[in-house]
């Protein structure tokens, strides 16, 4: 097949005779090795010298310890019946273990399950005093010394399980059945609301998802089509997070008890058609067709407060809320000769937002915020054509069209700027070069151009309506891409790849929003194999991404700005990745690799200072440091053939993660303290009780460096 | 979830019983005593007459040699399933191929699939798709793999018992080949769980298809949602770019900047909010203690210290602030 190599070419006597004696003369045990499933199942034990809070987020090892590595790859198949039974499990001695299996009798009738756990476990080391993590009541202490402060993890798992399966009906002809369900528990960091107080969410949801599809596939015709539902089911509804010890007082805007809304439960039902038919050997056109409702209508959980929190006499207890999503595509390949093909397509999709328009804060004269329900439409198509020059050039040009109609509210303010209709045309050419023996490439121009209708007024004041926001601003953006592969030597290949993007947004007469946006990558990787058993491989990255921001600093409802400021922001990346794999003797082989990782982000800012305050307000620390990220990991294993069946794998990785990242830091260096302040509860009365100031003096910190290493060894069976 | 676990244990217990009895009893296949023998495949005996065990070197560490009867540990080495392919209908006849007698290299097969193959891609992948062209690859040849000319066998390697691209431990590094700017992101501080094994890139795309992007779903809103269903809503207060597109703020391959926002807040928050008062504030970290909405916009969450429901609100408190995703 790709790269087979003749061993050794047979003398015409040799080949006659196996051509006589067929496989009679052949080794029945080594075709048996060579072309039966194999299974494997690996026990063994790695610990990790030190903690890894950035790099644990989501690999269940975050704490340095001791953990348990097995892994099993079971592949049995019955080859009178052909049907397969395979089961496969990862990380079954951490918290993120999964594991599924599978019957299949191919050609008739297979079935599946799975099991999966996910963490996300949040980097930080989180310091504080709030009562009632995991809850829905949570406390926030008056004072520093309210509560006794403690390290609270906090973090999500997700338990999925999965089961399906697919019965052939008749040739050609399969029913498939999916169904997912996966629990979300645990907590995530959150904002009070009220005030910049610290807060948890509680995590406590249930995702299900049902696929029923009937699927026809024939020589030229193929269908898909059924069913699809997904429900999501969210046990909290809302956190009511109060200050210790005040009961009293308190507005709307301030409540000493206040209601954090959470998602609410909610469902989608889709049916949907996908087709494709061969016309002739090169013509084909295809289809999709889905139509898509989703809905939501729980019980609106702070509906039911009183005092300070009561809703608007006039808001509704549901929303009663309806989206319907239809979408249509059409699309026709066609080779018109061995040289030129063309490819067309053409989708809309459209996501109408049904639901009802009502007030939900007023007062005596009227509803003043509305619900804010979202329709829009999104026409796009496509049309490229290539054709295939002599010496293997190909070239391709191609338009693509994605047009956006939006709807907009009527009623209530509107606190951005917005456009109902953006337009984008974009044209590409290539040429690439695709079949060599050594050398191919390609060179690829993208020229965009993004415009659309008349904007619509914010409600706000002057400088709300200077904005030109991002999504929908005029944009033209041009973009190149260069590829080259080489293969300079039999065992060495090389290749080398640029991206380079540059945005350029007009104004259209509004001063403020994204200028300008560039983005570059440089990549280069090699892969040497300089004998049978030793192979090495490298790659190095970098990238850039520039953007260069202009924003307003204005008094309450002066038009004449304080300050203009432009922001240049860069982000910077360097990837570095190594390693060399092979066979030290019949018996051992292994690998050696480095892997290091180092971003950057700068935000300098320019203020040009219009008015009569400084650059920045009374308590600022001034211009924001970089932030600054390395991650270093080498790695070496070694495997050593015990016997035939089985094997000891060892690895070693050492890891070290730096950064100087000041996000949750004063501008001193020293940890962010959540604190309300003095706040109002009416009357000038300050809520907390005569306390200057709320502080409940949670820290998050992250750990600027972080350096572990892991030793595992592992015992692997092979059968 | 506990009926739930007893279930999966109940599957386990039936899952390992049947994998260490139940297809011990397998039966030998039915032969034709008249026909060539072949080694793999039905009809293989034209090809594996020389392509035999001895001219095959295995699976090896560096995966050098392609093992040509390593098809046998695959499904398409399943002789029992009617519709499996022998070697010549994927590779053609061959008849200069086989006849060849020299002493040197002979003529290629009709069609080949590798690196060095000249064999026409839309060739190569019309082999393929004769039996693969139903389900998720209806919209193939729209796509943009197709176009770009990628060929099946450029991601899957047929003969391997471990196609690298189905695993989803090894299929990054796969699409890695060709996307070096994803790698890139992917390795950055914020990123999805594709390093760490959880999720893989088909978690998001269907690479077979032609939906925008590729992706699994009709938009990339939908796509989202099938993990982060929370974010669906519809909400009482909804957020215009968070119903409309993830992407506008977020990159979902990795970024330098939590919760893969594409830039630090308030930068981006301030590229469509620009209010008077506080939404203008300069990025800048406090010097202490303060509850000034002016100094809050970058220190921790940024605009989320108050802005907490940022994707989208339910309150009824009748004040503005529910309508900022404040409550």
């Amino acid at each position: 097949m790709n790269t087979t190599q003749h061993v050794f070419r047979r003398t015409a006597v040799s080949a006659a005779l196996l051509t006589i004696f067929g496989s009679a003369a052949a080794d029945d045990a080594k075709i048996e090795e060579l072309t039966k499933p194999e299974s494997s199942i690996s026990v063994g034990v790695g610990n990790w010298s030190g903690d890894r809070p950035q790099q644990g987020i989501y690999d269940g090892m975050r704490n340095n310890g001791t953990y348990g590595l097995f892994d099993a790859d079971v592949n049995k198949r019955d080859d009178a019946t052909g049907t397969w039974l395979t089961f496969k499990a990862l990380n079954l001695g951490l918290e993120t273990r999964e594991f599924r299996g599978d019957y299949l009798r191919q050609g008739g009738l297979g079935g599946f399950f799975e099991y999966g756990k996910t963490l996300r476990e949040n980097p930080y080391t989180i310091n504080t005093g709030l009562q009632g993590i995991g809850t829905t009541n949570l406390t926030t202490g008056t004072n520093v010394s309210s509560f006794q402060k403690t390290n609270v993890d906090i973090g999500t798992t997700r338990e999925m399980i999965r089961a399906g399966g697919f019965v052939n009906i008749m040739p050609g002809l399969d029913a498939k059945l999916d169904f997912k369900t996966e629990d979300k528990t645990g907590t995530r960091q959150a904002g009070w609301g009220s005030a910049p107080l610290f807060s948890v969410e509680p995590i406590d949801s249930t995702t299900r998802q049902l696929d029923a599809i009937l699927q026809y596939t024939g020589e030229r015709l193929q269908l898909s089509g059924g069913y699809s539902g997904s429900w999501y089911d969210n046990n909290n509804s809302q956190i009511l997070q109060q200050l210790s010890g005040v009961t009293t007082g308190g507005t709307a805007s301030f409540s000493p008890v206040t209601p954090m809304s959470l998602p609410l439960s909610n469902a989608a039902q889709q049916i949907f058609l996908d087709g494709g038919y061969g016309f002739t050997a090169g013509t084909r056109g295809n289809f999709k067709l889905a139509y898509t409702q989703a809905t939501q209508d729980e019980n609106l959980p702070s509906h039911s407060l009183g005092g300070v929190n009561a809703p608007y006499v006039n808001a509704p207890s549901h929303l009663d809320g309806k989206v319907d999503t239809t979408l249509a595509q059409m699309g026709l390949s066609s080779r018109f000769t061995s040289n030129l093909s063309m490819v067309a397509n053409l989708r809309y999709y459209d996501v109408k937002d049904k639901t009802p328009v009502a007030g939900y804060v007023g007062g005596a004269s009227g509803a003043t915020v509305y619900n804010t329900p979202h329709s829009y439409s999104k026409t796009s198509g496509k049309l490229e054509g290539t054709y295939r020059l002599p010496a293997n050039f190909n070239v391709t040009g191609g338009v693509d069209y994605e047009g956006y109609d939006r709807s907009y509210p009527t009623v209530g303010n509107v606190y951005v700027p917005f456009r109902a209709t953006t337009n984008e045309t974009t044209y590409r050419a290539e040429l690439r070069r695709s079949m060599s023996e050594t050398v191919n490439g390609a060179f690829a121009y993208f020229h965009s151009n993004r415009d659309g209708s008349e904007y619509v007024d914010a409600s706000g004041t002057f400088h709300a309506n200077q904005i030109n926001p991002m999504h929908i601003a005029d944009r033209v953006r041009d973009k190149f891409r260069v590829k080259f592969n080489w293969d300079p030597l039999e065992k060495l290949s090389l290749q080398a790849r640029v991206d380079y993007s540059q945005d350029t947004y007009d104004d259209n007469g509004r001063a403020y929003g994204l200028k300008e946006g560039n983005s570059q990558v440089y990549a280069l990787d090699a892969g040497w194999t300089f004998s049978d058993d030793w192979q090495f491989t490298a790659w190095y990255s970098h990238d850039v991404t520039d953007a260069r921001h202009v924003s307003v600093r204005a008094d309450r409802d002066n038009p004449n700005p304080e300050a203009i400021k432009t922001a240049n922001l860069k982000d910077t990346g360097d990837s570095v990745g190594m390693g060399l794999r092979g066979k030290l003797t019949s018996k051992l082989e292994g690998g050696l690799g480095l892997d290091w990782f180092g971003s950057a982000s700068h935000y300098p800012q320019d203020i040009d200072l219009l008015g009569t305050s400084g650059a920045y307000p009374s308590g600022a620390g001034g211009a924001l440091p970089d932030v600054k990220s390395t991650l270093m990991r080498i790695n070496l294993n070694a495997k050593y053939a015990l016997d035939k069946r089985s094997d000891l794998r060892f690895d070693v990785i050492y890891e070290r993660w730096h950064t100087n990242d000041s996000t949750w830091n004063f501008s001193d260096g020293s940890p962010f303290a959540y604190y309300s302040g003095t706040q109002s509860c009416g009357n000038n009365t300050p809520c907390n009780n005569g306390y200057t100031g709320v502080v409940d003096g949670t820290t998050v910190t992250a750990k600027e460096t972080q350096i572990s290493t892991f030793v595992g060894v592992r015992y692997i069976y092979k059968f | 979830m506990s009926f739930l676990r007893q279930l999966l244990l109940v599957w386990v217990l039936c899952g390992v019983a049947a994998l260490t009895g139940g297809v011990a009893s397998a039966a030998e296949p039915p032969t034709d005593k008249n026909a060539p023998k072949g080694l793999v495949l039905k009809g293989d005996a034209k090809c594996t007459s020389c392509h035999d065990e001895s001219d095959d070197a295995g699976p090896t560490m560096l995966g050098l040699h392609k093992s040509v009867l390593a098809i046998g540990k695959t499904k398409h080495g399943t002789t029992a399933d009617g519709r499996t392919p022998s070697c010549t209908d994927c590779h053609g006849e061959s008849e200069k191929h086989r006849t060849y007698r020299g002493s040197d290299d002979p003529p290629k097969p009709d069609k080949t699939f590798g690196k060095k193959s000249d064999t026409p891609i839309v060739a190569r992948n019309e082999t393929c798709l004769a039996c693969h062209q139903g389900g998720n690859r209806i919209g193939w040849q729209n796509s943009m793999h197709a176009t770009q000319d990628v060929a099946c066998t450029s991601c899957h390697d047929v003969h391997a018992k471990d196609d690298k691209v189905r695993d989803k431990l090894t299929q990054a590094n796969t699409c890695f080949a060709c996307h070096k700017e994803q790698r890139a992101q992917i390795n950055k501080p914020s990123h999805h769980p594709v390093i760490e094994g959880k999720m893989t890139c088909s978690s998001c795309h269907n690479v077979h298809g032609d939906n925008p992007k590729q992706l699994v779903k009709a938009s990339t809103n939908e796509t989202c949602y099938s993990c982060h269903m929370e974010k669906r809503g519809p909400f009482v207060h909804n957020h215009q770019p968070v119903s409309e597109d993830c992407a506008i703020c977020h990159q979902p391959h990795g970024t330098t900047t939590p919760s893969l926002l594409k830039a630090r807040v308030p930068f981006l928050c301030q590229d469509c909010h620009s209010h008077d008062s506080h939404p203008g504030q300069a990025a800048t970290l406090p010097t202490g203690n303060t509850s000034s909405s002016s100094l809050l916009g970058t220190v921790g969450r940024g605009c989320l210290n108050c802005h907490n429901n940022i994707h989208g609100g339910n309150s009824t408190v009748n004040n503005a602030t529910a309508g900022r995703f404040r409550r």
